[in-house]
């Protein structure tokens, strides 16, 4: 459709061509919402919201551009703009973030290391999983949620989240870390073997 | 291990650009591949570091697919259409009826009635006074 098109077409079939495309995502954007607000009444406010202001601004929406990447960011920019402005969430400072590179070098971990932390992991029961997404920073956690369950490329995830790519790629590194971190202490906490790892504990 | 330039530490700490086949957006791409295809520690924290992923991904996919409450997508559809461009109808309706009685002098009735209707739609756009 050209812009042209976009603008004589008809309210009516604007509201069906969104109805049919974009609320077959309901289900994606309420489980993201649920990761994002952590409760159920919340999300699906936030789901409502972003239906309502992507409506809205459907007409900015590029035809043949990526429909779901869009909603996404208008789940997002919601959710940052009106939901977690009233929390005390402490925001990333952009310094913290990119140091990361510079961290101390690891050191290679044993093997039997290495065994038993996919072991632990393969063994944790889901609600654990879901627990230790939780906890970890927000900011981590929309970014391994959008990589590791949505499949966006980080690149993608850069403009969902509104941040350059480079500060996308070390909130990834850090949240899968502190991810890994929470489930290797509750496998600990359920007597699983897991190798007293590495020095732990960099900023939450 | 003695490589000239990389070290296994440098290997380490890049290796989420590897996982997420970025490599070539590190600076010294190259001399970090010709390392891992010389370096065995190496090459087993890759693959370790693969494997986690790998796991953790399908592990994550699986707990996080809630679906929305039934009466969700009803309910969005349903709040759409009422906004439907964001345009409101308001429709008001006048109607009067002028009613005139004369009688002459002969004693002749003379009965008139007018009947006035109007009708006028409005349209309100949301969009406009969103903000």
């Amino acid at each position: 459709m050209t812009s042209k098109d976009l603008l004589l077409e008809s309210a009516a079939d604007r509201n069906v061509r969104f109805e049919r495309d974009a609320l077959a995502f309901t289900d994606q954007l309420y489980a993201a919402a649920l990761r994002y607000t952590k409760n159920p009444e919340d999300a699906r406010d936030l789901v409502q919201d972003t239906y309502l202001k992507a409506f809205t601004s459907f007409h900015q929406f590029e035809e043949g551009t990526n429909l779901r990447a869009w909603l996404y960011r208008v789940l997002t920019t919601t959710f940052i703009n009106s939901y977690r402005k009233g929390q005390r969430q402490p925001q990333i400072s952009q310094g913290e973030l990119e140091d990361w590179q510079l961290e101390k070098a690891q050191s290679h971990t044993s093997d039997l290391g290495k065994s038993a932390e996919v072991e632990a992991l393969e063994k944790l029961p889901d609600s654990d999983i879901k627990r230790a997404l939780q906890e970890i920073h927000e900011d981590f956690r929309m970014v391994v949620y959008l990589a590791d369950v949505e499949g966006f490329s980080y690149k993608e995830i850069a403009e969902i989240v509104g941040a350059p790519a480079g500060t996308v790629m070390s909130r990834l590194h850090r949240g899968r870390k502190q991810l890994r971190e929470k489930l290797a202490d509750y496998a600990r906490e359920l007597g699983y073997q897991v190798s007293p790892d590495k020095e732990k504990g960099e900023n939450k | 291990m003695s490589f000239i330039e990389i070290h296994c530490s440098d290997v380490l700490s890049s290796v989420i650009f590897i996982i997420e086949d970025q490599i070539q957006e590190l600076p010294r791409a190259s001399e970090i591949e010709t390392h891992i295809a010389q370096c065995l520690p190496c090459q087993s924290e890759v693959a370790h570091e693969r494997a986690m992923h790998d796991l953790l991904q399908s592990t994550l996919r699986r707990t996080c697919n809630e679906k929305a409450p039934e009466d969700l997508h009803d309910l969005i559809a349903a709040q759409l259409r009422a906004q439907s461009t964001g345009t409101s109808e308001v429709i008001t309706q006048f109607s009067m009826t002028e009613i005139s009685i004369e009688i002459d002098e002969f004693g002749n009735v003379e009965h008139r009635e007018i009947q006035i209707e109007q009708t006028r739609i409005q349209h309100f756009n949301d969009l406009d006074s969103d903000k």
